[in-house]
């Protein structure tokens, strides 16, 4: 079945972390080979459980345009998983700087992970009528590819943060570690998810750590990732000495923030905000209804359209807009995510 | 200057400035965000009942007057929320309005040598010396044409200066995507006043000339719509739909309307019909029996020919050939076996619709159930009958909607879309190159994309070193 293919993919991508850790304090090149291997091993197998995805749905549709697999919440993820990846590696390649990798495959590895553990249906299914429209595919598409280059930002503006701060003590450094400690605490939280789970279909995220049903796991659970942000914090420092020795300098993060907005954000104009709305045209006879996950592309808009005016009409420093670049991810999040969680609405698309 | 005229260019300083933007960027999104939270419905008893699941009936209460006050319950539609989006689009105007004719008149300008002390200040810079004499001014020059720059050269006392721009035109694109703002702003205005949407049911066989508006009033439409068929396809085996259609017809003044020589125009889920600027959409079906539903069945004589027969609900009916006289004394849209043998009705969707058939013939009765989809119960002991469908049991939910303004959202959209990529995509390069003696400098004033601009300078520089040596 593909979903364990893509599955294999989502351990290679969490293989690539330790690997590309193991890099940048030994400063091996080989490992760096490895680490970068192992990236584009992982990205090689989810290409391929895409295209068996991609012939299940079409034995199924005999339609190509009906059988490219983003059709629903767990093809969305797996989607915007492999394009980050992909843009990570042809980052890597055009400039030849290897070292936010570690992120990367922090986040792809969560990433598949969540479609592990949130009880997504992973079986191919049957699409209802709704969804069968040639604007819905290129909606879906390019928004995640636009996803991704905001999460690419997002990674860069959080490295941006903790580098350029001169004052260790500011709102902005504590934030952006913290926000580091708990990627990574999810991170390893989730593989003792994965790892300890009796029974997949039941499993629960953190149901292993924060959510045990025991106490006290789950009270040192709560402490050791009040741990993981604690180090974070603490090692900040180590970690800006050692991107500064593979020459990631604030210009380059700054550049690379600025290149992931600038290209995902004509990308998200297009995809998800002009075709979503022809979209919505055409099936409900309506462009724009104020619905909550409409509400939310528009709040994300906003949020990037705020960092690209603070930055070149402003003139606003360099820090202050990555933090626009890290708080839009997190509404990005909250957009593609949250609002299927949390709030409900017409986009049954996304439902789990 | 007069009061008034002062007064005027505050006025106008606070419209055209950037932070009234990105202030209004920040109210507009948490605004917008808070009406995903809170239900955006009138009725009062639903806000009180969100707010009693978190706090007090007393207080739900409490927040439910300062809701109705604030329309927080309808919020994309209140004063204050249009009145930010007015904000919105007045700030565009007038800070286009301020910045535009600057812009324009930058290009008409005849290019100005700049002092070199502003120009060492700029932040990216690169040096390079030759020893030899060559004529390395003209390979520069030539270099920066080769590479579709426009040149300007200033002998200035202190230098050689030249200045290298491309793409400089890009810079109104941004204001084609400002103007697109507005435009798809007007397009939403023009589409509250003049449109209207609404939904209609019409059941199979039957016709109707309103809509009724989501406040539950009649709109006229000046035609009338016909549905002739409805039909349901269901994947195999599941309750889940793979298409649904209606056959419609459109009958204007007692004469039928014809769509590219047709009269009848199949309409499905995201493939709608416009007539007359009112599109209808396929949005939803329903079970709803009529008195004159109709039975259709098929009937196959001894020699396999196929007649079709036709009945009522309860109306007698006979087989060509046959004494017995049918009919239909019960109806199951969606016939399903439950764990004991018993039959029982899964659903009101038709999707597997039966029959149960009562034959009666010289005072025997019998019966027997009927399924539209498995051929082993259209066996009887009068012949073989297939049955095909309950016509006019059906309606199908269509959406209506006419709305002026989509021209101009689509056009603000493909406008804003262009705009877009041309001012991301394609930003103005500037380069001012020095000559002095033997060495050359290049610098650029730009911090936006610093390490490709430093990129792009190094692949000029050693092309440059490659041509000189
Ligand atoms: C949601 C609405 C808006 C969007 C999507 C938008 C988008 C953009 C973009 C992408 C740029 C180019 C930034 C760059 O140089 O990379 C820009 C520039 C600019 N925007 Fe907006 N903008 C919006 C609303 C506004 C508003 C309300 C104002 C009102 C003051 C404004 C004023 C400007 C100005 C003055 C520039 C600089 C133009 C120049 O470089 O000559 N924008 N806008």
């Amino acid at each position: 079945m593909s979903y364990q293919i893509i599955s294999i993919a989502g351990l290679f991508y969490i293989l690539a972390m330790p690997i590309y850790i193991i890099y940048m304090l030994s400063k091996n090149n080989k490992v760096g080979y490895l680490a970068s291997t192992t990236l584009l091993l992982g990205a090689s197998i989810h290409i391929y459980g895409f295209v068996r995805r991609f012939l299940e749905m079409y034995a199924i549709n005999h339609s190509v345009m009906r059988s490219i697999p983003i059709t629903n919440l767990y093809e969305s993820l797996v989607f915007f998983v492999l394009s980050l990846v992909i843009g990570y590696l042809f980052i890597e390649w055009k400039y030849r700087k290897k070292s936010f990798g570690v992120f990367i495959s922090i986040i792809a590895g969560i990433g598949i992970g969540l479609t592990e553990l949130l009880g997504m249906a992973r079986e191919v299914q049957p699409l209802v009528p709704a969804l069968k429209s040639n604007w819905l595919l290129a909606h879906v598409t390019l928004s995640f590819i636009a996803y991704a280059a905001f999460a690419i930002s997002f990674i860069t503006a959080l490295l941006h943060i903790i580098v350029s701060s001169e004052n260790k003590k500011s709102f902005k450094y504590y934030f952006s570690t913290a926000l580091l400690g708990v990627m990574l605490f999810v991170f390893i939280s989730m593989i003792i998810d994965i790892i300890t789970a009796g029974n997949p279909k039941s499993v629960k995220m953190f149901h292993s750590t924060l959510g045990n049903s025991s106490l006290s796991i789950a009270i040192l659970s709560w402490l050791s990732l009040l741990g993981f942000i604690f180090i974070s914090y603490k090692f900040s420092d180590k970690l800006v000495k050692i991107l500064k020795d593979f020459r990631i300098d604030d210009n380059f993060l700054e550049d690379i923030t600025y290149k992931g907005i600038a290209f995902g954000f004509p990308i998200f104009t297009i995809g998800g905000l002009v075709f979503g709305a022809i979209w919505a045209d055409q099936a409900w006879g309506r462009y724009w209804g104020w619905d909550p996950k409409e509400t939310w592309s528009l709040i994300t808009w906003f949020v990037y359209a705020f960092y690209l005016h603070a930055k070149f009409i402003r003139g606003w420093q360099a820090n202050k807009t990555s933090m626009i670049a890290v708080v839009g991810f997190i509404v990005t999040l909250f957009t593609y995510l949250g609002v299927n969680l949390f709030l409900s609405g017409l986009h049954s698309y996304g439902s789990m | 200057m007069s009061k008034f005229e002062k007064l005027n260019e505050k006025v106008w300083d606070f419209f055209s400035s950037v932070d009234l933007a990105v202030s209004l960027f920040i109210v507009i999104s948490i605004g917008a965000a808070v009406g995903t939270i809170i239900p955006q419905q009138p009725e009062p008893e639903i806000t009180v009942r969100f707010f009693s699941k978190i706090m007090s009936e007393e207080n739900a209460i409490k927040i439910y007057e300062v809701i109705n006050l604030l329309d927080l319950n309808n919020l994309y539609h209140s004063w204050w929320f249009t009145f930010l989006l007015f904000m919105f689009a007045l700030n565009l105007i007038v800070c286009s309005l301020d910045r535009l004719p600057v812009l324009i008149k930058s290009f008409k300008s005849q290019p100005q040598p700049l002092p070199i002390s502003i120009i060492e200040k700029m932040p990216i810079k690169r040096e390079i010396k030759f020893n030899e004499k060559s004529d390395f001014k003209n390979k520069v020059i030539d270099l920066l044409k080769k590479k579709g720059f426009q040149t300007d050269i200033f002998h200035t006392s202190e230098a050689l200066q030249i200045q290298a721009k491309k793409w400089i035109k890009t810079r109104l694109a941004i204001y084609v995507t400002h103007l697109s703002i507005l435009i798809i702003l007007a397009g939403a205005l023009i589409g509250t006043f003049w449109g209207f949407r609404g939904h209609m049911n019409i059941v199979e066989g039957t016709g109707t000339d309103f809509a009724i508006s989501d406040d539950g009033k009649a709109i006229p439409l000046g035609f009338k719509v016909f549905c002739d068929r409805f039909e349901v396809d269901y994947y195999e085996n599941s309750a889940v739909p793979k298409a649904y259609r209606s056959y419609l017809r459109i009958i204007e003044n007692e004469n039928p309307v014809k769509f590219n020589g047709k009269e009848t125009v199949l309409i499905e889920v995201n493939h709608p019909l416009s007539y007359k600027g009112i599109t209808f959409y396929q949005a939803s079906y329903g079970f709803q029996p009529q008195e004159n539903a109709e039975f259709r069945f098929t009937y196959f004589d001894k020699n396999g020919k196929p007649v079709p027969l036709k009945a009522k609900f309860e109306e007698k009916f006979k087989l060509p050939g046959q004494t017995v006289s049918v009919s239909v004394i019960d109806f199951s849209p969606a016939l399903g076996i439950d764990e004991q043998g018993r039959l029982f009705n899964m659903t009101t969707d038709m999707i597997n619709p039966a029959v149960l058939l009562l034959f009666e013939d010289k005072g025997k009765r019998e019966n027997q159930w009927i399924l539209k989809k498995i051929p082993e119960t259209w066996e009887t002991p009068y012949g073989r009958i297939r049955f095909d469908e309950l016509w006019g049991a059906q309606y199908t939910g269509i959406q209506v909607r006419k709305d002026p303004g989509v021209p101009l959202i689509y056009a603000g959209s493909i406008l804003m879309c262009i705009g877009l990529f041309v001012s991301l995509f394609l930003r103005p390069i500037n380069y001012f190159v020095t000559i002095k003696n033997n060495t050359i400098c290049f610098y650029a004033p730009s911090s936006k994309g610093k390490v490709m601009t430093e990129k792009k300078l190094e692949e000029i520089i050693s092309e440059l070193k490659g041509e000189v040596s």
